[in-house]
Parts: C-alpha cells; sequence; structure tokens
C-alpha cells in the first residue's frame, strides 16, 4: 500500500488515500447501485414502520389504555424513547459544530454522519411527545398559534420548553446539516446523469454551488456562525429535556444534577450511537481509509470521559439520596438497587459504568469489533438509564399506598421498535442519496496534489 | 354613521348563516324531533333537580332515601336525613341501586321456558299461564320471598291462606339465632335494638356491624358518635373478638384474635367475672359457673387474664356486648347469641345500651330450615308450583342443600325478578319485576316508625316490567283471595288508611297524613313498646361449646361482603370495582390467609390456590392479611355467580359451596362455620385487581395517629401550620404573614394572579376526621355516583387504573394476630387536595389544570390533551386518567349519568373537583334568593354520604364555618405539606388511639 509520506499533513488523519479524485470516486460510489445489504436493511426499516404504523394507529382507534401505563406510572416506555433518542441525536452537533469550533481535525471523516444521525435521531424522538399524548389529534395545542379564544401555553410547563426545544434543535441541526452539504452535493450532481431524477434533486439542494471563492468565503462564514449557534444548543437541548424532570417534585427526578447530567448521557450515547452506525458503513463500503482507527480512538476517548461523567452522576445521585435525608428520596433509590426494577438499574450500572471501563485500554479502542460490542451495550444501557430514572420514581412516589408497578405492552414494543425502523429508514436513504463522509473537508485535510488529474470540480 | 352593514346585523348573518351550516353539517341518518315541554309537567323544571323520598331496597336494613331526578331520571340516592335509621347517610350499596335500576341486563319482557330455551311471550299470556298453574297447585304451592315491607308480606301471605300452599321467607344474611336467643333469654320474639352511640366500652363478638349486620348505616353513625374523640378527649373504646379482622373489627382498638367459634364462652367467661364481682344473673348463675376465664382461655385460644380485665371493665362502664354475625354462625349460633345477650344482662346494658323493648323489624330472621324443608318437599315432588321473587337460593344455598335437583321435580317454577339470576334460570316462567325505585312499597323498621316507597321516576321503558304488587294482586284475585279492585299503589293506600285510622289518625285527615308521609319519607303511627324484660331461663337446652368442623386443615371463615351483600350487589359495576375495604381487591374473589401461614407453605400474594373441604372446592388467589388467625382462612360470600348478568357471571367464586348446607339446630340458620379446609397450591399465579400498592406508611407523616393521653395533654405537634396560611391560599392572593420570612409561608406575592378580588372569593376547604372515618367506602361510590366517574372492569383496575375520585388509603400499623393486644389500622380517604401551591398546575403544557379564584384546583378536560404530567408530578396520585373510553356503558346504564357533570373522554384527566357542581348549584341559589351563601350550606357528595360525618366541607376563610371550626382542632395536619409545601385544602385530623404510637413527625 502506497502511503504518502511525502505528505506528512495528510498523513496524520488518512495516511491511505492518495488524490482528490479518490475522495470523490469512493464516496460518490457509495451512492450508486445499492447492494444486497442495503436492500434487506431498507426492506426490514419498513418493515419496522409498518409495524410503528399498526402499533400506533391501534392506540389512535382504541386509546393509549393499549399501553401498559397506569395511574403512578404515566409515562413508560415512549418518554423513556423519546429521551433516548433525544440523547442520540447530540453527537451530531457536538461533533459537527463544538468540534468544529475547537478544530479538532479527527471529526472531518465522521461528522456528516454524525449530523444525519442528529437529524433523524430528533425526527424520530419527535415523535414520542405525540406518540404519548392521550389525545393526540389535539397536539398542535401545545404550540403558541394565534387563535379566537386567546389560548396560548403554559410557558411555565417545562413540556412546553420541551417543544420549543426540541423544535429549535431540530431547525438548527438540519439547517446545518444542509448547509455543509452543499459543496458535496454539488460534486455529486456534477457525477450524476443529466436529467436522472438524482441529478435534479443534487440540483436543487446544492442551491446552484459552483465552488467559487465567493461562494467559499460565504459557506465558511455561514458554517461558523451556524456552529456557534449550534454549539449552545448541544448544551441546552437535553437541559430542557432535562427539567421535565427535575421541574417536578416526583423523587427520583427533582434533583439539580440533571441537566449535566443528561448533558453528559446524551453526548455518551449519541457517540455510542455514532461508533455503533459507522462501523458496519465503515465495513460494507470499504471506508477504512477514510474512518481509520485513530478516528474511532478519539471517538471512543470522548465515549471514556462522558461515560465518566455519567457514572459519576449515577453515584452522585445515590448518595444524594441517602444524604439528603428524605424517606422518599431514598425509598426511590434503594427501590432502584434492589426493588422490583433492579435489573433494569443493574444492566444501566453495568452497561454504562463497568463496561466502558475498558475503553481505557488503548488496544480495546483500537479494536473495531470491540468498540461495535461496547457501543452497543452502551446503547441498551442509555435507554435503560432513561427507563430506569422514569419508571422506577413514578411508580415507587410520595404515598406508599399508591405505589405500583408497570410493564411495557406489546403496542409500545411495537412502537418503540418501529421507531428504530423510521430512524434507520431514513439513515439507510441518507447514504445512497447524500454523500455520507464530507468530501470537501477531507480534501481540506489531505496533502495537496501536484498536478490535477482532472477538473476538479469541489476545489 | 357609514351606510355599509352594522357591525351587530353582520354579526346576526353571520350566527344566522353559522347556525344553518351548522345544521347541515350536522345531518345524521336519524332525523331527531327536539320537542320543548309545550305544557310541562308541573314537577319538572329542566336544569333542577327534583327529589322524592324512598326506601332503599338493597338489604333489609331499611335505611330512608332521598332520590334525586333530573328531567325524570333517577340519577342520584342519598340518605333520608329524616329517617332515623339512615339519618341522611348511605352506603355503597344504596348508591349502587341506581345501577340496579339502570342494569343492562334486567329482564326486557316476560320470558318462558321452551324446549328451545326462554321465549318473550306477552303479559297477558304469562299471567294467564301463572294463574292457571298456581290453582291447578293447590295447596302444593310454595311462595319463596325475600325480606318484604309489611303490605305486600300481607298480600302474600293473604295469597296462601286463600289458597293454600306455603310462603317462605329467605335471606341469606339472617339473624335468625338472635331472634331465637331473645326469644330464649328474654321471652321476647324479636331482634332487639342496639344503642351503641350511649356505649363507652363497645365488644363485637364478630358482628360486622359496619358493613352487613343489622343495619350498617345507622351503626356506622352511632360508633362513630361512641368511638371518635370528642370535644373534652374522651373517647369510647372498642374491643373486637373475632379470628378474623373485619372492617368493623379494623377499627376496633383491641383485637382477640379467638378460636373460631369460642364467642360463646368467652361472653360467658367475661359475664363469670361480674358476677364474681357482684353482678345478677339471674337465671343463669348457675350456668355461668363452669365458665370461669381459666377454664375457656385454651378454647378460646387468649389468656384468662385478657378475658379478666375486658369483663371488668366491661363491669366498670357503661358496654355494650354486640354479635356474633353471620360469619360466626355455627352449630352453637344461638348459644353465642345468648350468651351475649347474657352478657349485657348481666353488666346491665339491658334498657341503656340494649333495647330489648324495641324491636327491629328491617332486619331478617328468616330461618334456613324454613327453605330446607320447601326443598325437600320439592324433592319428593310433593310441590306443583312454586313463585320465587326477591330471593336467590339457587345461588345462596350449598350445593349441599340438592336445591337445584330438588326444584326440577316441581312441575312449574316462576321467577319474579328484575333481573335473570341463577334461581331464575332455572325456572319455567320469568316474569320482570319493576325495581324498587319504581315502585310502590312500604318499610316498617322499627315499632311505629313508617316509611312510603314511592316511585321515583316512570319505569324505564328499555324493561316492559310490572309493578311486583300488581302481579301479586291480580294472582290473588285470580285465586279467589278478597282484595279489592286497583292497582298495588291504591291497595298499599288502603292499606295506610287503616292504619292510620288504627293508630288514631294523628295529623288530621289521611290525605294530608299520606302526602306528608311521600314528602318526607317517614312518619309515626303511635305504637306500645313494652318495657324492658328481665333474663329468663331458656326453655331449650343449649351447647355454648365450640363447634366441631368437617374436615381437618384450617377454619374456614364465610363472611358476608360489605360489597355484594350476600350475593345480589355483583351485577353492579360499581359495588363490583368497588375496593373491598379490608383487601382492597375488586372484581375477583380471594382467599385471606395469616403472612405467615402463606409463607410456611411457600406461596406468594397471588398464587391460585385450591381451597377444598369435604363437601367442595374452589380456586382462589392467595391475600396475605395479618388479620386472620394462622389457623384460619376466610372467604368472602357475593361472587361467583353464573347467571346473573355480564358484570357479576366468571367474577370470582362463591365460598358457599365449600359449606355443608347444614342448619343449625336450634334457630335453624345456616352454618357458616362448619367446615375446615385444605389448602392447595395450584402452581398458577394470577395478578390481582387491587389498588394496593403497600399497606406499610414507612414512618411517612401521611397517616399519623395520636395516643388519648398525649391528646389530653396537648403533645400533638400539629401546630406547626397555622391556620392562616390556607385561609390565606387559593393562589390569588398574597397570604396575611403576621411576619416575614417563613419558607412554608407561601404563596409569595407574585403568586397573585388574575384581576380577582379575594374578599369576593371564598377558599374551599374540607377537613377529614381519621378518628370517625370507618374506612367503609359509602363515599367512594357516592362519588361515582354523583361525578360520574366510569367503572373500568377487572382487567384495567388489575393493570392499575382505576378511576376513583377517592382512593381509601389503608395502612397496617399494627395487626398481630398472635395475641390479643391493640391493633391499628389506619383509613385515609385520599382526595384532590385543592393545595394552594398545586404542583399538578404549572406541569400541564395547555392550562387544562389551572386554579379558580376560590382555590379550586380545576380541570378542564375539555382541554386536556392527555400529556399525564400532571398525574406524575401529582405527590398524593389522585389524578387518574381515562385511558380508554371508559363512560361508553350499555344503554340504559348512561342513564344515571349527572347531567351537571361532564361525562369524560378517552385520554383526558381526571379527578376530585371538591363537586364544583354543587358549589355553582348552591351559589346560584344564593344569587337567586339574592342573599349570601351559608358557610356550611355546599355539601359535596362524599360528606353528604359519609355515615361517620367523618367530613366537612366549606369556606375555611369564613371563621362560622365547620370546616374552619374542624380544622382548629390540635390534631389537623395536612399531607405532606412541611416537606413539598403543596399547601393541601383537605385538612386531615389524626385518629386517636389507646396504645402509644410511633411519633411521626409531620
Amino acid at each position: 500500500m502506497a502511503t504518502a509520506t511525502d505528505k506528512p499533513r495528510g498523513a496524520q488523519t488518512h495516511p491511505d488515500i492518495r488524490s482528490y479524485g479518490e475522495v470523490n470516486e469512493d464516496i460518490i460510489r457509495m451512492l450508486d447501485r445499492p447492494g444486497k445489504w442495503w436492500w434487506i436493511l431498507l426492506g426490514m426499516s419498513i418493515a419496522g414502520i409498518g409495524l410503528l404504523a399498526f402499533s400506533w394507529g391501534n392506540q389512535i382507534i382504541n386509546g393509549i389504555g393499549v399501553s401498559g401505563l397506569n395511574t403512578p406510572v404515566g409515562w413508560g416506555a415512549y418518554i423513556t424513547t423519546f429521551v433516548f433518542w433525544v440523547g442520540i441525536a447530540h453527537s451530531g452537533t457536538l461533533i459537527s459544530a463544538v468540534l468544529f469550533l475547537f478544530r479538532a481535525r479527527w471529526r472531518q471523516s465522521i461528522y456528516r454522519a454524525a449530523e444525519a444521525m442528529t437529524v433523524f435521531a430528533v425526527m424520530t424522538a419527535g415523535l414520542y411527545p405525540l406518540i404519548h399524548l392521550g389525545r393526540v389529534w389535539h397536539a398542535y395545542w401545545l404550540f403558541p398559534y394565534p387563535n379566537q379564544r386567546l389560548l396560548w401555553p403554559n410557558f411555565a410547563s417545562p413540556l412546553v420548553w420541551d417543544v420549543f426545544a426540541v423544535t429549535t434543535y431540530f431547525t438548527v441541526s438540519s439547517l446545518f446539516f444542509l448547509l455543509g452539504l452543499i459543496p458535496d452535493i454539488a460534486a455529486a450532481r456534477d457525477q450524476a446523469k443529466q436529467g436522472t431524477l438524482r441529478h435534479r434533486l443534487y440540483k436543487s439542494i446544492s442551491f446552484g454551488w459552483r465552488g467559487t471563492d465567493r461562494q467559499w468565503h460565504h459557506f465558511g462564514k455561514a458554517y461558523l456562525y451556524l456552529a456557534a449557534l449550534a454549539t449552545p444548543l448541544v448544551l441546552s437541548v437535553h437541559s430542557v429535556v432535562s427539567w421535565d424532570f427535575a421541574m417536578s417534585i416526583v423523587p427520583g427526578w427533582t434533583t439539580t444534577i440533571f441537566a449535566p447530567y443528561f448533558v453528559a448521557g446524551a453526548i455518551f450515547s449519541g457517540i455510542a450511537m455514532v461508533i455503533t452506525i459507522l462501523v458496519p458503513i465503515r465495513k460494507i463500503f470499504g471506508l477504512e481509509k477514510y474512518l481509520t482507527t485513530k478516528h474511532f480512538d478519539a471517538m471512543a476517548k470522548l465515549c471514556l470521559v462522558t461515560g465518566l461523567v455519567v457514572f459519576y452522576a449515577y453515584l452522585t445521585e445515590f448518595f444524594m439520596a441517602w444524604y439528603s435525608g428524605k424517606p422518599s428520596e431514598r425509598a426511590v433509590f434503594w427501590n432502584r438497587a434492589f426493588g422490583h426494577y433492579w435489573w433494569a438499574t443493574w444492566i444501566m450500572l453495568t452497561c454504562n459504568g463497568i463496561i466502558p471501563i475498558m475503553l481505557w485500554f488503548k488496544r480495546v479502542r483500537y479494536s473495531i469489533p470491540a468498540l461495535f460490542v461496547i457501543t452497543l451495550f452502551i446503547n441498551i444501557g442509555m435507554w435503560f438509564e432513561r427507563y430506569v430514572i422514569i419508571v422506577t420514581s413514578l411508580s415507587h412516589e410520595y404515598i406508599p399506598f399508591a405505589w405500583n408497578v408497570y410493564r411495557p405492552s406489546a403496542t409500545e414494543m411495537g412502537i418503540v421498535i418501529g421507531t428504530f425502523g423510521w430512524f434507520f429508514f431514513w439513515m439507510l436513504l441518507f447514504i445512497r442519496l447524500l454523500p455520507p463522509v464530507a468530501i470537501a473537508e477531507i480534501k481540506e485535510v489531505l496533502p495537496p496534489p501536484f498536478r490535477p488529474k482532472k477538473k476538479e470540480v469541489a476545489r | 354613521m357609514s351606510d355599509g352593514m352594522k357591525r351587530r346585523d353582520f354579526l346576526k348573518v353571520l350566527g344566522v348563516s353559522g347556525a344553518g351550516a351548522g345544521l347541515v353539517g350536522c345531518s345524521t341518518d336519524q332525523v331527531e324531533k327536539l320537542m320543548p315541554y309545550v305544557v310541562p309537567p308541573e314537577d319538572i323544571t329542566p336544569g333542577v333537580a327534583t327529589w322524592y323520598s324512598s326506601v332503599c331496597g338493597e338489604c333489609s336494613a331499611g335505611c330512608g332515601t332521598w332520590v334525586k331526578t333530573r328531567e325524570g331520571r333517577a340519577i342520584k340516592v342519598e340518605g333520608n336525613p329524616n329517617h332515623p335509621v339512615s339519618q341522611g347517610a348511605l352506603c355503597a350499596r344504596g348508591h349502587a341501586s341506581l345501577q340496579g335500576l339502570y342494569n343492562p341486563d334486567r329482564l326486557r319482557e316476560p320470558m318462558r321456558r321452551t324446549e328451545a330455551g326462554f321465549q318473550a311471550i306477552s303479559w297477558d299470556e304469562a299471567e294467564s299461564l301463572l294463574l292457571e298453574r298456581v290453582r291447578g297447585a293447590g295447596n302444593r304451592m310454595a311462595l319463596v320471598t325475600g325480606k318484604e315491607g309489611p303490605t305486600l308480606s300481607a298480600l302474600l301471605d293473604g295469597i296462601v291462606e286463600t289458597a293454600g300452599g306455603r310462603r317462605v321467607e329467605y335471606e341469606p344474611l339472617s339473624e335468625a339465632p338472635l331472634r331465637e336467643a331473645t326469644r330464649l333469654a328474654f321471652g321476647r320474639d324479636i331482634i332487639p335494638t342496639y344503642r351503641m352511640e350511649d356505649a363507652d366500652l363497645i365488644v363485637s363478638f364478630g358482628a360486622d356491624f359496619l358493613e352487613t349486620w343489622l343495619s350498617p348505616v345507622e351503626f356506622g353513625r352511632s360508633f362513630a358518635q361512641a368511638h371518635s374523640v370528642d370535644s373534652d378527649d374522651n373517647k369510647g373504646r372498642f374491643v373486637f373478638l373475632s379470628p378474623r379482622l373485619s372492617l368493623t373489627g379494623q377499627n376496633a382498638d383491641e383485637w382477640f384474635p379467638i378460636q373460631p367459634g369460642s364467642e360463646a364462652v368467652v361472653a360467658l367467661a367475661m359475664a363469670n367475672v361480674l358476677v364474681r364481682n357482684g353482678a345478677d344473673a339471674g337465671p343463669y348463675a348457675d350456668l355461668l359457673q363452669a365458665y370461669t376465664p381459666d377454664a375457656v382461655s385454651q378454647d378460646a385460644g387468649i389468656p384468662a387474664s385478657t378475658i379478666e380485665e375486658l369483663a371488668i371493665a366491661f363491669g366498670d362502664t357503661t358496654s355494650l356486648a354486640l354479635g356474633p354475625g353471620v360469619a360466626a354462625q355455627g352449630a352453637n349460633a344461638t348459644a353465642t347469641n345468648l350468651a351475649v345477650l347474657v352478657l349485657n344482662a348481666v353488666a346491665g346494658n339491658v334498657g341503656s345500651t340494649l333495647d330489648v323493648a324495641t324491636e327491629n323489624r328491617a332486619a331478617s330472621s328468616a330461618s334456613h330450615r324454613d327453605l330446607t324443608e320447601v326443598v325437600e318437599a320439592m324433592g319428593r315432588g310433593g310441590l306443583e308450583a312454586v313463585i320465587f321473587y326477591g330471593t336467590n337460593p339457587a345461588y345462596a344455598l350449598p350445593p349441599g342443600a340438592g336445591f337445584g335437583e330438588a326444584l326440577g321435580s316441581v312441575g312449574f317454577k316462576v321467577a319474579v325478578t328484575q333481573q335473570m339470576d341463577e334461581t331464575a334460570a332455572l325456572c319455567d316462567l320469568v316474569l320482570p319485576a319493576r325495581h324498587p325505585m319504581e315502585d310502590w312499597g312500604d318499610a316498617n323498621p322499627r315499632p311505629g316508625l313508617w316509611s312510603i316507597r314511592q316511585p321515583t321516576m316512570v319505569p324505564v321503558p328499555h324493561f316492559d316490567s310490572r309493578p311486583v304488587g300488581d302481579v301479586f294482586l291480580t294472582l290473588a284475585r285470580g285465586l279467589g283471595h278478597d282484595v279489592p279492585d286497583g292497582s298495588f299503589h291504591q291497595y298499599l293506600q288502603a292499606r295506610w288508611e287503616e292504619r292510620h285510622a288504627a293508630a288514631g289518625a294523628p295529623g288530621g285527615d289521611f290525605d294530608a297524613f299520606w302526602r306528608e308521609a311521600l314528602r318526607t319519607g317517614v312518619v309515626t303511627l303511635a305504637e306500645d313498646v313494652p318495657s324492658q324484660p328481665a333474663l329468663q331461663a331458656p326453655d331449650r337446652a343449649l351447647t355454648f361449646e365450640r363447634p366441631s368442623l368437617d374436615g381437618d386443615g384450617m377454619a374456614l371463615v364465610v363472611y358476608p361482603s360489605s360489597r355484594l351483600g350476600d350475593g345480589r350487589g355483583a351485577n353492579k359495576p360499581w359495588l363490583q370495582e368497588m375496593p373491598d375495604p379490608v383487601t382492597k381487591l375488586a372484581w375477583h374473589s380471594w382467599v385471606e390467609m395469616h403472612p405467615d401461614t402463606v409463607e410456611e407453605m411457600g406461596l406468594r400474594r397471588g398464587d391460585m390456590v385450591r381451597v377444598r373441604s369435604p363437601h367442595g372446592e374452589v380456586e382462589v388467589p392467595v391475600y396475605p392479611y395479618p388479620g386472620v388467625r394462622t389457623d384460619t382462612v376466610a372467604i368472602s360470600m357475593g361472587a361467583g355467580h353464573e347467571d346473573y348478568g355480564r358484570y357479576a357471571d366468571g367474577k370470582g367464586v362463591n365460598p358457599m359451596r365449600l359449606l355443608p348446607g347444614s342448619a343449625e339446630e336450634v334457630a335453624g340458620s345456616l352454618n357458616h362455620l362448619a367446615v375446615r379446609v385444605q389448602v392447595e397450591p395450584t402452581g398458577q399465579w394470577r395478578r390481582m385487581a387491587t389498588i394496593e400498592g403497600s399497606s406499610d406508611q414507612f414512618d411517612r407523616p401521611i397517616a399519623p395517629a395520636v395516643q388519648i393521653d398525649d391528646l389530653r395533654e396537648g403533645i400533638v405537634d400539629a401546630d406547626r401550620y397555622p391556620l392562616y396560611q390556607l385561609q390565606g391560599g387559593g393562589g390569588f392572593l398574597p397570604v396575611p404573614m403576621p411576619e416575614q420570612g417563613e419558607p412554608q409561608d407561601f404563596p409569595p406575592p407574585f403568586a397573585q394572579y388574575g384581576d380577582y378580588d379575594p374578599e369576593q372569593h371564598p377558599r374551599w376547604a374540607m377537613a377529614i376526621d381519621l378518628d370517625k372515618c370507618t374506612g367503609c367506602s359509602a363515599c367512594v361510590v357516592a362519588c361515582q355516583a354523583e361525578n360520574n366517574v366510569a367503572s373500568v372492569g377487572e382487567d384495567q383496575l388489575m393493570m392499575g387504573r382505576d378511576l376513583h375520585w377517592i382512593r381509601m388509603d389503608r395502612y397496617f400499623e399494627e395487626v398481630d394476630a398472635s395475641r390479643p393486644g391493640p391493633v391499628d389500622v389506619r383509613f385515609l380517604p385520599m382526595i384532590c387536595q385543592h393545595c394552594g401551591t398545586a404542583p399538578c398546575e404549572p406541569v400541564c403544557p395547555v392550562y387544562a389544570a389551572y386554579h379558580t379564584p376560590d382555590g379550586l384546583n380545576g380541570q378542564v378536560y375539555n382541554r386536556c390533551v392527555g400529556t399525564r404530567y400532571c398525574a406524575n408530578n401529582c405527590p398524593y396520585k389522585v389524578r387518574v386518567f381515562n385511558w380508554h373510553r371508559f363512560s361508553d356503558v350499555p344503554e340504559p346504564l348512561n342513564w344515571q349519568y349527572n347531567p351537571d357533570v361532564t361525562v369524560r373522554d378517552e385520554g383526558v384527566m381526571e379527578k376530585c373537583s371538591f363537586c364544583v357542581q354543587r358549589i355553582r348549584e348552591r351559589q346560584n341559589q344564593a344569587t337567586v334568593e339574592s342573599r349570601v351563601l351559608g358557610p356550611d350550606e355546599v355539601i359535596p357528595a362524599c360528606q353528604q354520604s359519609c355515615p361517620a360525618e367523618a367530613i366537612v366541607f366549606g369556606n375555611i376563610r369564613d371563621p362560622e364555618s365547620r370546616v374552619a371550626q374542624v380544622s382548629q382542632d390540635q390534631r389537623t395536619y395536612r399531607v405532606y405539606d412541611i416537606l413539598i409545601n403543596t399547601q393541601p385544602a383537605v385538612n386531615y385530623l389524626r385518629k386517636v388511639t389507646f396504645h402509644p404510637v410511633t411519633s411521626i413527625e409531620v
């Protein structure tokens, strides 16, 4: 394998890439005729969407009673999965915006996929506030729309904050995603056959990108500003989501560490999900040159750091429950660890606290299969984290006589599984339709060619 | 002015065209004509309720009721405050009588059995068939009825007198042994009257007088008067002796878990102690000699010293012994009743708390043996025709009685019944009877005390029913009985006229008297009451010793259900869904076993077990209950129907299948305490339909208590919440703070929003005295009736989705079946606390939960989108959610809905509204009458219904109001207020105990 040893700048990140043209070819090749696996996965995703439609339809027709929710446990798998997806949505903006501002160059290869994941994860998360409503047909009442009765939503309610936080996040992350795509779509446009649907699509969303200096100048500015705009959202969105719980008076919810705790957890789960998704993409499309083990090492380190923060938060929660001296608070945490849902709590602690310890080892961080397995566990653990927080707290509140347990119903499981189908449906369309690795930005970090082999489009 | 269209005209046009569009748009397949009252009925004002006085027909206590009707439909039953039995209160079963009236499973037309099952026939055919066959039967006819009112009863007796045959009264819950014992001990063949309110020490030998015994509503009130702490910090003591702690027992101060069947010897031993201390036992002195406390201690399973102490206390104060009740009726039932009466007599209670002169005429003393004789006659082929009315022996009799087979050999069986039941299903002709609320009747619960049961509405048109009296009048005429022409209404009126004349025509002419009787629901017709008799020697031998029980294993207690009674309540979803006051289970049956026994057998709560007696077996889930002896198990009556409508069939098991069906020798009552059972695990488990999470309050300040000694010394740490805080609350004005800066002095000034003048608005609040509350759960069902609270069914309840606005929390503080000693069960009716700083309000994204200017925590159903955040954030867990469209009930059950209260759709949250419709109704009434609303004028449904008068409601800002005065009590506390600063508007008054309680800082 010929390495560009004479080009030390590029050697740092992508030692195996030889030329700009190769980048174009490799990435845009991914948009060609899909393989068998893609169709199988797409079929499974569409089946998942079908399951979602069926389960949700069943719930709308027969009432939310088809879920397993009950009187003390008013929120269960739906809100758990909502928070899970909002958490997943965090890594994209973190990687693209925050790491951009910090000039962490290893983000170039992964940020596009992470951003796409963000947008689709928010789209998935956004379904849940609708799904969990008793009367979803009145969901628009949560928006401040002008109406004759001068009725407004209750701006004191964290749920209304949620509406704004999530819609804002969706707007900004979509804009950021689409903006970053423009140069690469232009590259894809130029390689697509004239007159095809694909060409027309690329033509419309590349907004006439020609790669002029002036365009690059504006692009750079816009990207920087949007990155600056998106950065606070990384912190704010999951803080607001955490306030759904922290602003209440439910023992196990009402704690001030929730905002940082949730943000760290969101990044933790988001990065883990990025790794989980990138490993098969890298394998299937042969992107080893672009997604090197160094990239995975960097992501694993971020995972480790946030994982430690999260684990620390778990311990803090338990400590504070004891230290508060409040019987109801103590009982909730005792119940978490040893009560009816002990298994969920121990899954959470094992997956998020114990298993990530392995990331301390460099050999693990450089082993793609090990990372894949570990991040899968983290994904599972983070889902259970939200389940534990929501369900165990609600099931064991102030009045012992009203305690009860909750078990998700088949409909709820159908919806939860179905939304994974919904998410991966968009993800699969994305890797077929849009360049999943940022062509232009990879080129930024590659050594400049001696002479162009052919006319470069993007630069 | 411009020439264009004026704004007003524009609006008119808009309105008219809009209405037109609406009319067109709302076309349905069926064109409905809305007809206004052209000539309005005299007593119906649309929107205003009309009340009729009546008599409750659900059990034989004879409570006077007021039935609320709106636009001609009965929608609510309340106790008649003029009536000395109900005194304005009503039990859960009384409330649920409405669901009998509107039960969708009521018979729709007369039916005759053919080869192909029951076939509808016309009333004319049915009546001629009835007459023909009964006439043909001659004196080979039996008339089996329940306990009926005096006039109907006389008519029925007249029929058998004329036509021959036999009339038998049959009630499964019968006090025949008490009546026989009273005859033996005092020479009076009556059921005596108890004056519990005057007693300082009540000793119940298993009588569940708060649930089913004789007259639960009346006793609920008198027990509260006797037992709750008064303004001088005095409180009557209550000791319960029984192998199982019933709801009544849970209200006791001490529980002696005696051996099943040993009630008699304990009572005799107590009398023995009193005689030893100088009391006079008259002719019983010799008998009592043998029953020293030492002699019975072994048999009863409690120490002799305990019996001695109790006896001495019993002799020293105004006391009353009660018992033993249906569940304890065994082979020594009459002897036990006699022993308890003798104990009362020896203690000098006759004439003071025990009134043997005044007869309780309402309670049934039907003898089981009378019915078994009829069954035998049927089996022999000695009967040609049997008519059943108001009783269901096919369900209530143990299979050993052989009722079903015997009935098969009767030529012609008729059931006059409101609804198909197990007995009617075996009959050849089934006649739909009117519900008591549609029919005429009367009651004579006490000497001289008379009530008329008048129809409160036009018969429910879905059912082609006829008045029972008319059916029997027609039959009587056909059989040649000399009865005047006309309806039973006229017949009843004629009988009343005779009685009125015989009593010396009180109140002038009869018409006025009759109208007064209809209006008030209760009249007195003077009647001589004899003086209190003295003890006399029994004219027959009695066995007081514990009866031997069939089989081996654990003793089985079969007790009447406080929800379903003897089983006739099982067709009413309100009662099925009402959590049992003892176990908090609903819809299905269970077997109560002591937790130690359960553990020993390796079982857990909910494990299905086979309970096997020598006579039968049933499969039920285990409920570990510390209030039952380790060698005893208990199953409730009333469930396990097979043919009693959709709400009853297949729900639970009928424990009568385990009993031998033998009758007690003296009074002929059914032996309830008769068998021992084997309990075998089946390996199955079921999720139970319960509202109970944990019955341990884990030292949390939810239902604290205070020992009476501490109370007398004023040691109640309750003063940390000055009342002014609550009076200032309501969320609309700053708290009038004497000094600034206390963190609990919320809400802060910025919490005042809206342009309301605080002086204009009351602050609605409630006070609940937990020392009075008996946990009977009448309020739960009253609230359901008033507020259109739906029933959710067994499956939904198993998931924890009950919709009750009142959750009767029950915590076991001290329940020990191993020794006689204190028992402490705390009841806490948990309703929406209408917090001043309500956690549910700020979290609602759409303002469906909001605060009203008068301090109510409002819930706008139509605005609710169903996020359930409010319920999550409610620390009291009183918000309930409509998971499905539970309000969609089969016609005509929906006729019961209160038109003043929204019927909730699926997907919305609901909760207690403090009966806001009643508040507004009273306020509007006051406005119409141009006066200020009185402080205690608004009475919510729960307060109205409470037999113990534990609930007080009113404007707490008015110092004259009862709620403000009651809330000044040193026992007052508010649940969790100090911890989470919710400022609830419900003030609870601690329970008062005789034993020391662990102090929980509130």
